[in-house]
């Protein structure tokens, strides 16, 4: 048997809180997740302790997201109890009160962006973000590796962290060309100033755990041994697993127990995972008792069958190359044309699914060889028009934070559109400014 | 008039209430080798009193003996027969359960849906084993039984020739904890026997004094059961000594708002917290003899400080007040000084020889360059600002249990005490210190002395059901009680409160408790989720829990 660790979890499902009805994103998700683990007396375990989530404030958002117009307007009180679910994590963990700890919450996150209208991929606030950041707030500037191992690919997590290489941001999903949000290819690799630091792994339909687990001992652990980060955090999606309703993989509540052990996380927080009495149940149980280190041996579905979940030998050839290039891809990424200490710029379009929203992106960063560079950028919708938001990093180099307040200088005089977000990491000052405080001209020409 | 009788570790106590009020007490040593005869000797010395001549209507016996047989592992070796099913495994449940813990092939899922059979020719091998070894005493249990029984149901026929007596999973308690469950049945079926031997000396002794009156038995939760239910559930019974102190303490002062209780002994200081009048109970239930359970219990918070805790101050110069006693105070020929003595040198009682615990802290004192007001003083602070810190830390730890919605998250209430209440033997000397430190307004009950007795004659019968409903499946079923029903696919939430009140009532005034109504019960979960299949709303899955909270006989105050 493993060495027992204490772990703390935050156990918050919502039960209150739907998108709609029907949606897989409903009240009961973690119902009977909860009946599996009462049942099991897991809470008395000396080594399990349950928490109660606190509750995240505009702050926590607002040093992660351009919330835009506001965070009052793209959060629910759902959204901020479940990212103070992520956020009790970070703070037993950082405080040592527990080893291990699991943000067992809903609503989900792994799909916001930096830039937040509204809800896509059942997503407004990325837990995971507001953890990172809130940990850095307090506890100072660490490494951190994010390890996604949801179905669908970590859009916003890796969107927020593209440009920052202290943040390792690895995502396991099935392949982008069969699943939502359609992206997550092995050429993302991250900006001018984190290349290689973004990692994705599009693994094929029916994957298995046999996949899965190859792909944690052959390319996940040979990179994390490189990065050495201060602490793993997992993105725990349980979408891969082979009843869930809304994919096609093959995995198993044994196979993510596995995954966890061998991962061996500092904190994890769920995300997806829709086979809500056949698998989440299960699963949830197996990442518990691995994350504490106790015995997972006897967790299994009631219709677990092995056999009938076997991947295909083509599927592990493929896979196996696949884990060869992208760890090329880490180790040596191929470079890309951008010019030392000035702007790359991209474009991007972002659609929010759940509320109907098209944003049009032009985000600038610095290509600076001192820091991971200032950055800033304009977002379009027909809801909130023209907004901007100006993001100094918490490693800026004087030039960069300086070039921050030139921007934001800038936009008080000229930018026009109706709001303007100024995040400046560094030193931890934080602006809105709303069209009424930008100059009449700006306005009077939108 | 009522009679109260509490069978201590050290007293056994007796009261007699009438509507006015207290009109007889008694008070004998508890002989800890034969209970029976301590209560034959209260017995007879409250009802040799004037008024206990006076007709009894009802007799609340609270008793050590349950309690005692676990922490003294005087226990029957018990049949004990479990399925698990897929989960945790059997070692984190298979512990202290005696030398005969069968695991059989099995399991039943979170919807009680029967996913692999009982392996019964697994379990007829284990009877055998147990028929082997003797055992007339079994305990069956499997997994999420309070879902579906069927499992249970099978095993308790299986050794119904060979069993005395079996104790069932989901009759026990409805609430999802399975190792809970578990060791519960398996206590029960353990002490069930000498329970029952008592209980019919209980009977002798109650009919010898020629007392003709309803019998309830204490329970932990501060509340009672009735005596034939007592033979079955003797579980029940353990530690109900302090809950009795407790409900004590509700008859003797009306609380009704959010409070902490702290009953001061000679060892230790135990704290109790009331919100809105009502004492908290232990969330799932009672640590008790090695194995968590699901007995229902006040919610007691011991702390090792008392009036007789020894001062001591260490070689690095660090005052500690208790935990050890090792005796009574200085002032009483004590060997150590202790908290008591400092408040003698403090002027705040005169208890004994005051001279005897100057002369002692004055000694430990001048030993450690201090005056002896001084150590006094630092004694005193010690001791309140533990307790302040440790009821502090109780009360954070009530306030901080997970809840499992939004609302209760943001909007939830706290429980923020307006009141203290001291009670114990040196309560009347720390009670107003410990209201100026913990910044309440504080009371001490009268006649705290015999409160324990007083809360046993006065407290009234509690009990928790549970109710499953699947709408899907179209059955109801209150695992407390065995009741397994047909209902139609259009079973709602409130058509499950009414059925969980209405069996509630119906079985107490079928089990002695006639007086009870729909307005003692109160729902305390009441939760319908949609069950979504291929993304149209289906069915429903119910579940309710009513309660009569625990309680006292309000006309007689």
């Amino acid at each position: 048997m493993q060495t027992s660790r204490h772990l703390g979890v935050i156990f918050f499902p919502a039960y209150d809180w739907a998108i709609s009805p029907t949606h897989p994103e409903r009240e009961e998700r973690l119902l009977y997740t909860q009946d599996q683990l009462r049942e099991e007396g897991l809470f008395d375990l000396p080594n399990i302790t349950e928490y109660k989530p606190e509750i995240a404030t505009d702050a926590d958002l607002e040093r992660t997201h351009f919330c835009f117009p506001g965070p009052g307007e793209v959060s629910t009180e759902s959204h901020l109890v479940a990212a103070g679910g992520a956020i009790k994590a970070a703070r037993l963990v950082m405080e040592k009160q527990v080893d291990r700890a699991f943000a067992l919450v809903r609503p989900p996150g792994h799909h916001a962006m930096k830039v937040v209208h509204g809800n896509r991929g059942f997503c407004n606030i990325n837990n995971e973000a507001v953890l990172i950041e809130f940990i850095r707030e307090h506890y100072g500037h660490k490494k951190i590796a994010v390890v996604d191992t949801d179905c669908h690919h970590g859009d916003g997590t890796q969107d927020i962290y593209w440009h920052d290489p202290d943040v390792l941001f690895i995502s396991l999903h099935q392949d982008g060309r069969t699943l939502y949000p359609g992206s997550g290819f092995s050429d993302e690799l991250g900006g001018p100033t984190a290349r290689g630091k973004t990692i994705n792994i599009p693994l094929p339909p029916n994957t298995s755990d046999e996949g899965f687990l190859y792909v944690i001992d052959n390319l996940v652990q040979p990179i994390l041994d490189d990065f050495k980060p201060d602490l793993i955090i997992n993105s725990a999606g349980q979408d891969n697993h082979y009843g869930d309703p809304i994919t096609n993989m093959n995995f198993s509540a044994q196979g993510y127990a596995k995954l966890n052990e061998k991962l061996n996380p500092d904190i994890a927080v769920l995300e997806g995972g829709y086979s809500i009495q056949g698998a989440l149940p299960y699963v949830n149980l197996g990442i518990i008792l691995a994350m504490a280190g106790l015995d997972y041996s006897r967790v299994r579905e009631p219709d677990y069958n092995p056999d009938e979940l076997r991947q295909s030998r083509q599927i592990t050839d493929y896979i196996e190359k696949l884990c060869d290039l992208t760890l090329k891809n880490y180790f040596k990424p191929p470079p890309l044309k951008v010019k030392p200490n000035q702007y790359d710029s991209r474009s991007k379009s972002v659609y929010y699914d759940t509320d109907g929203i098209n944003d049009q992106q032009l985000e600038q960063i610095m290509v600076c060889t001192k820091c991971s560079g200032v950055r800033h950028l304009t977002s379009k919708t027909h809801s909130n028009s023209t907004c901007m938001g100006i993001e100094i990093p918490i490693d800026a180099c004087q030039r960069c934070r300086d070039e921050g307040y030139r921007l934001l200088d800038e936009a008080r005089r000229n930018f026009k559109g109706n709001t303007v977000k100024f995040i400046n990491r560094r030193e931890q000052e934080y602006l809105t400014i709303n069209e009424t405080e930008l100059t009449p001209m700006g306005r009077y020409y939108f | 008039m009522l009679l109260g009788i509490d069978v201590g570790g050290t007293h056994t106590d007796a009261v007699i209430i009438d509507r006015g009020g207290v009109v007889a007490t008694a008070k004998v040593e508890t002989d800890h080798t034969n209970l029976i005869a301590s209560l034959d000797a209260v017995l007879k010395k409250i009802l040799r009193s004037k008024s206990g001549r006076l007709p009894i209507s009802k007799i609340n016996l609270s008793t050590t003996l349950t309690t005692n047989a676990i922490v003294e592992k005087q226990l029957e070796e018990v049949g004990v027969l479990a399925v698990s099913g897929p989960g945790l495994a059997p070692d984190y449940f298979n512990h202290d359960l005696g030398e005969h813990f069968h695991l059989i092939e099995g399991s039943i899922d979170h919807r009680g849906s029967l996913r692999l059979a009982l392996n019964e020719v697994a379990a007829r091998e284990a009877a055998a084993d147990c028929q082997r070894n003797r055992l007339k005493v079994f305990a069956v249990v499997s997994k999420f039984s309070p879902r579906n029984p069927d499992i249970e149901q099978a095993l308790a026929e299986l050794v119904s020739a060979q069993s005395d007596f079996t104790t069932i999973g989901h009759r026990i308690s409805g609430r999802l904890n399975f190792p809970r469950r578990l060791a519960t049945a398996y206590y029960n079926a353990a002490v069930w026997r000498r329970y029952n031997l008592f209980a019919d000396a209980i009977a002798q002794s109650i009919k010898k004094h020629k007392l003709d009156a309803p019998i309830n038995i204490l329970k932990a939760d501060g509340g009672t059961i009735d005596f034939e239910n007592s033979r079955k559930n003797p579980i029940q019974t353990i530690l109900s000594g302090p809950a009795a102190s407790v409900m004590g303490i509700i008859a003797l002062s009306s609380i009704t708002k959010d409070a902490i209780i702290l009953d001061i002994g000679g060892t230790t200081t135990d704290i109790a917290i009331f919100a809105d009048g009502a004492p908290l109970l232990e969330k799932e239930g009672v640590s008790f003899g090695g194995r968590a359970t699901s007995v229902r219990a006040i919610g007691t918070h011991s702390i090792g400080i008392g009036g007789d805790s020894t001062i001591t101050i260490s070689p690095e110069g660090k005052l500690m007040v208790g935990p050890q006693r090792q005796g009574p105070p200085l002032a009483l020929n004590g060997p150590q000084p202790t908290l008591i003595d400092a408040c003698n040198v403090k002027g705040l009682c005169d208890l004994g020889d005051p001279d005897r615990s100057f002369a002692g802290l004055k000694k430990l004192a001048e030993k450690n360059s201090l005056t002896v007001v001084e150590l006094a003083d630092k004694v005193l602070d010690l001791a309140l600002t533990t307790i302040r810190a440790e009821a502090g830390k109780l009360l954070e730890t009530i306030n901080q249990r997970p809840v499992y919605t939004v609302e209760e998250v943001v909007h939830g209430k706290k429980i923020n005490p307006q009141r203290l209440y001291v009670m114990g033997g040196p309560a009347a000397i720390l009670a107003p210190l410990l209201g100026r430190i913990f910044d309440l307004e504080t009371e001490i009950p009268n006649n705290f002395a015999v409160a324990n007795a007083i809360g046993a004659a006065l407290t009234k019968t509690t009990m928790e059901i549970e109710l499953f409903a699947d709408t899907g499946k179209k059955t109801m079923f209150i695992p407390n009680l065995d009741i397994k029903r047909k209902v139609s696919s259009s079973y709602s939430l409130s058509d499950a409160q009414q059925d969980g009140v209405n069996e509630l009532v119906k079985y107490l005034r079928e089990n002695g408790h006639p007086e009870v109504t729909d307005q003692d019960v109160s729902v305390v979960e009441a939760e319908a989720f949609n069950m979504v299949d291929d993304y149209a709303v289906g069915s429903k899955t119910i579940r309710v829990s009513c309660q009569i909270r625990p309680g006292i006989e309000e006309e007689i105050k």
